[in-house]
């Protein structure tokens, strides 16, 4: 309380004299929820990963027994064989983790946090309190999903899309008792976690620019970030809706999603009425956009890092922008391709494929300004910039399959089967982890004041690229084959056994995976305490965040907000001494930062940047 | 009452009237498997519980001669007041096991017979092991890499951390006594890219040649709207397959290319307005071209068919598939929900006289080249219809019926033939997740010539044998 007196007579953008839990814990202060973002989606990761690797384990060795499962699943992994409907559990849970845990809070949450306020020149965001309340509620929710999994009849088991009637009935399958009133809540929390983070990136990003920070000027990353908090705001309320109307279905014997099920299967009561696929309409119309939500934030950080190490402006940077907006927008009539094969009518099947096929115009504008400004760069091969590249490479080959599954006439026989699991592993999950990790050993030094070790950077690199085109390439195949997915073995199936010895090759790689991962762990948290000391801007990088001292400071500049003069690409700027200038950096004799500075700076670079690190 | 007593698994019938010779020899452990691989693996295993319980050690829990009267009806043995029936009916949570009336006693008795050869097969005495630590518990294959395997892949992942750890620590050294870093990340890392899409293509070429032939594009496919199908794909993958290769190589040979040497300095390219429209314009044509010829494809697909296509529904539910055939008339008879129970397990509306005709059947039978429309019903939650083969696949949605036809033109025997494989059999399975026994949930699905089918077609019972249509029959 004492404190709190103290830190009144200090003007608001000081630092502040924070105690223990006011800085670490119920902070409001945007550097530090990003880091909280950032250590929950480790820790959620590394548990989905680890389930992944369990239930690979099974895949590869149907007929093996495993005792140390036993030891670590008690009765669902009795005599050392994983229960089938154990199974279903993991992937369940697996997939939640990914897509929601990691690849949105982490990903997003981290990054947005840390950059809106920091690239666009805000002291912090606009509602800091809004923006704890946001990490508390995801924390909340990862807290209750984790929960979920030590409940009678374990967590929820219909898979991350919990399709009713199979989610709606309790008695449907173990999992969708307790386990599954848990994934709603959890849901729900999370939902209200990343509205009010949502909300809160749109007002600072619209609101809260420094002067001289035009939207045509704002990096990538920001756009990025802009729609990706737009596309959350418009859809994640009617996953929320239907959330709710499950709620309803499974405690209120209400049958919004149910119809014509048998009275003794539904508990005694007769449900008629409903659509089990209004609730899959409800689920896509969140679930597309939402693999934008886990792409663009991506996208936005692969354009900013692959620039500063090309020490080449983004190509294209307005048909980027016009990219992102046009996925953005696109990507909310689409959700149909998922439900091509629900009984949907043909003609609203070929709506939605013709849209579903034309994100993939910006998609390719994209993949091919990349190239371009790979092309006659000058790259440094930084950590960040390799799993920049493998993000491009990623995007590449699971986009490209993106066109068969997006059309309806082909996805007939694709659908669920291991040809979708290899897609979206690559083009969403593998991408989107390649751009997480990208924006971590980028912004490393920013979070955390230090460096972290480059050999083991670049080795945790190769074997995750090596690892991920391992595993989900040879994917493919088995889908061709029609081997569908969320199976527990393939051994009922005489005709699937040529994929034995594939799916033991898959489960090494992955088992590969793992332990580049495991090298990406100890770097970073070793690193955290003794990892060496970062210089203020170790990629001569152009944007804000890198004008802020090292050192974390409430309000990020100890004086004035530096002003923008310019857009955030100006690399190996011709007449230009050295091969970046800043945004803060004014023309010679510009004085109005609104101008556009077309010319170079007046005094060198060198000392422009000092002189700002120095106030 | 009495007629739908008979309609469960009226595929035996078949089976029934072969047992009169083959149930003149032993009872086999083989032609056991064959049996309960037809009739009980939906729901039951030996190891795992999935509907039914466990059956290992079966034989030993319980007399023979009793087991013959269960499986044949087991309402009848409980109704009996046997205290055992009683017993398991209830720690099933009182769900009835299905009547087998159709099975010999000799057939009952294979069964049984290869349940025990199973339970006692070295493979499934895991339980036994885990009773007696210490042992290692051999694993179904028969050999003992069950338990090895953890410990070789833990140690394998310490020792790599260990030797990781020391590199690390060697290349601080040098770096140290150097003054600069040991390792030049930027050329090795160039080189890395060059290798990587060298290496990565072959594998993806060799992989093309030697797991496209697991693919069931080496066959071709089994329908009629499949060689379309087939050809479409054809068509993305090649255009996909150009633009999958360019892009690679340019961006890894970027990439090597482009690496800093410290000398050069990037060039300053921000924008080329003619270039950014070339790059959208093609894509464009390009998906406009596989979208036309998609929607093209669809609608082929997904057409109208001939108003006397001959009916089937695909009944599904967990763990299992019906398959009910509109009988002469080609009309299915009318369901109603509230009907499905332990005997009128499809809800077949008993008051519709459509559907005294129809015919029920858990081994799907298709005749070649005639266009089946296939009308989708579930009883407890949403399944897919798949059929891999003939490049079909239809969500079979509880209270929502979905439609999907084709037309088979490759018989089962024809296709064994193709394929080299005398054990081959289309299949139909479920795609949608749905529960426990998910991955196991199939139907046979047999295309017979003209003949053959009419043949299996007249020995199917129908469900009310010998009333005309217009008179309707007391079902209760």
């Amino acid at each position: 309380m004492s404190d709190h007196n103290l830190t009144h007579s200090h003007d608001d953008h000081e630092h502040h004299e924070d105690n223990f839990i006011t800085k670490y814990i119920f902070s409001m202060d945007h550097k530090m929820i990003a880091r909280q973002f950032l250590i929950t989606g480790i820790i959620m990761g590394t548990i989905g990963m680890l389930m992944s690797l369990i239930f690979r384990l099974q895949l590869a060795y149907p007929n093996m027994t495993f005792p140390f499962l036993e030891g670590i699943l008690g009765h669902w992994g009795k005599d050392g064989k994983l229960d089938p409907n154990f199974y279903l559990a993991l992937i369940t849970i697996h997939g939640t983790i990914m897509v929601f845990y990691v690849l949105t809070a982490g990903l997003s949450g981290t990054f947005s946090n840390l950059l809106i306020p920091l690239q666009v020149g805000a002291r912090d965001m606009a509602s800091p309190f809004m923006n704890m309340l946001s990490y508390w509620f995801f924390f909340t929710s990862s807290v209750v999903l984790l929960w979920s999994l030590f409940v009678e009849g374990g967590p929820a088991s219909a898979g991350w899309t919990v399709y009713p009637p199979l989610s709606a009935l309790p008695k449907a399958i173990p999992g969708s008792g307790t386990g599954m009133t848990l994934w709603l809540v959890a849901m729900v929390l999370f939902i209200a976690s990343s509205l009010l983070g949502g909300i809160n990136y749109i007002a600072t990003i619209l609101n809260m620019r420094t002067k001289g920070m035009k939207m045509s000027r704002m990096p990538l990353t920001i756009w990025a970030f802009l729609t990706t908090a737009i596309l959350g705001l418009l859809s994640f309320p009617v996953l929320l809706g239907g959330s709710l109307l499950l709620i309803f279905d499974r405690s209120f014997g209400t049958s919004f999603y149910l119809s014509e099920i048998v009275a003794e299967f539904a508990g005694g009561i007769e449900r008629t009425g409903g659509s089990p696929i209004l609730f899959q309409h409800l689920f896509w119309f969140l679930g597309h956009p939402e693999v934008y939500i886990i792409l663009l934030p991506a996208l936005g950080i692969t354009s900013e890092v692959i620039a500063t190490n090309s020490r080449k402006p983004i190509f294209g940077y307005r048909a980027m922008i016009g990219s992102i907006l046009a996925i953005g927008i696109l990507s909310f009539i689409v959700w149909g391709h998922h439900m091509f094969i629900t009984g949907m009518n043909p003609f609203l099947g070929s709506v939605f494929m013709l849209g579903t096929l034309i994100i993939a115009v910006p998609s390719a504008v994209k993949t091919f300004n990349y190239l371009a400004t790979l092309w006659q760069g000058n790259l440094k091969l930084t950590p960040a910039m390799m799993f920049a590249i493998g993000l491009v490479s990623l995007f590449i080959s699971g986009g490209l399959t993106g066109i068969y599954l997006g059309n309806a006439a082909l996805d007939i026989n694709l659908h669920d089967t291991y040809f979708v699991v290899a897609h979206f592993h690559l083009v969403m999950g593998s991408a989107a982890i390649f751009g997480m990790m990208s924006g971590i050993y980028h912004w490393y030094p920013r979070m955390f004041g230090r460096m972290l070790n480059e050999t083991a950077g670049h080795i945790h690199f190769w074997l995750t690229l090596i690892s991920a085109y391992c595993v989900f390439f040879p994917m493919h195949f088995m889908g061709l084959a029609g081997v569908p997915r969320r199976y527990y073995a393939n051994t009922a199936y005489d005709q699937f056994n040529v994929f034995v010895d594939m799916n033991q090759f898959i489960t090494i790689a992955a088992m590969l995976g793992g332990i580049a991962q495991l090298i990406f762990l100890a770097n970073f948290f070793y690193s955290i305490f003794k990892g060496r000391r970062a210089p203020q801007n170790p990629w001569n990088s152009n944007t804000l965040e890198w004008t802020a001292p090292v050192e974390h400071l409430h309000g990020n500049w100890p004086g004035e907000i530096p002003h923008v003069y310019r857009w955030a690409y100006d690399y190996s700027k011709p007449g230009s001494e050295v091969d970046f200038i800043p945004q803060n950096v004014p023309d010679a004799g510009q004085v109005d930062p609104l101008e556009e500075a077309v010319g170079l700076p007046e005094v060198s670079v060198k000392s422009a940047v000092s002189a700002e690190a120095s106030h | 009452m009495k007629i739908f007593k008979l309609l469960p698994k009226t595929a035996l019938v078949m089976a029934l009237t072969f047992s009169l010779i083959s149930g003149l020899f032993a009872q086999s452990a083989e032609e056991g498997k064959t049996l309960f691989q037809a009739n009980c693996t939906s729901c039951h295993a030996i190891n795992d519980k999935v509907v039914g319980p466990a059956l290992k050690d079966v034989h030993k829990r319980r007399e023979e001669a009793w087991l013959v009267k269960w499986i044949k009806n087991s309402q009848k043995l409980i109704a009996s007041g046997d205290a055992v029936a009683v017993q398991l009916y209830k720690e099933n949570n009182e769900s009835p096991m299905t009547a087998f009336e159709n099975l010999s006693d000799n057939q009952i008795k294979s069964i049984i017979a290869y349940v025990k050869a199973e339970s006692e097969a070295p493979a499934a005495t895991a339980a036994v092991a885990a009773t007696t630590p210490g042992n290692v518990p051999p694993s179904e294959d028969g050999n003992d890499l069950s338990s090895s395997i953890n410990w070789l892949l833990l140690l394998i992942g310490v020792l790599l951390l260990g030797v990781i750890r020391y590199v690390f620590i060697i290349l601080g050294r040098i770096s140290d006594i150097q003054g600069k870093p040991a390792i030049n990340w930027n050329s090795v890392n160039a080189v890395l890219m060059l290798v990587f899409v060298v290496v990565g293509l072959i594998a993806g070429t060799w992989e093309f040649i030697v797991h496209g032939k697991l693919t069931y594009f080496n066959e071709g496919p089994a329908s009629a709207h499949g060689v379309e199908y087939d050809n479409m794909f054809m068509i993305t993958l090649i255009i996909t397959g150009i633009v999958f290769i360019i892009t690679q190589i340019l961006l890894f040979w970027y990439g090597f290319k482009y690496k800093s040497d410290g000398k050069r300095k990037a060039l300053y390219y921000a924008d080329n307005h003619k270039l950014e429209l070339w790059w959208t314009a093609v894509p464009a044509v390009v998906l406009t071209v596989l979208v036309i010829r998609g929607l093209i494809t669809w609608s082929h697909m997904t057409a109208k068919t001939e108003p006397n296509t001959r009916n089937v529904e695909i009944f599904a539910y967990q763990f299992g598939w019906n398959a009910r055939h509109a009988g002469a008339d080609n009309k299915l008879g009318k369901h109603d929900f509230r009907q499905v129970g332990k005997v009128n397990a499809l809800g077949v509306d008993t008051a519709d006289v459509n559907a005294y005709d129809d015919i029920i059947v858990n081994e799907l039978h298709l005749e070649v080249n005639e266009p089946v429309e296939f009308a989708f019903r579930a009883k407890d939650v949403i399944h897919s219809a798949y059929f891999p083969h003939f490049r079909a696949q239809m969500n079979v949605v509880p209270g929502l019926p979905t439609r999907f036809h084709f037309t088979p033109t490759v018989t089962t025997a024809e296709m064994r033939t193709k394929k080299n494989d005398s054990n081959f059999d289309y299949i139909l399975l479920c795609n949608k997740i749905c529960g426990g026994a998910h991955y196991r949930m199939k139907m046979k699905v047999v295309v017979d010539t003209k003949e053959d089918y009419q043949k299996w077609l007249k020995s199917q019972p129908v469900l009310v044998a010998g009333k005309s249509a217009n008179a309707p029959v007391a079902m209760n």
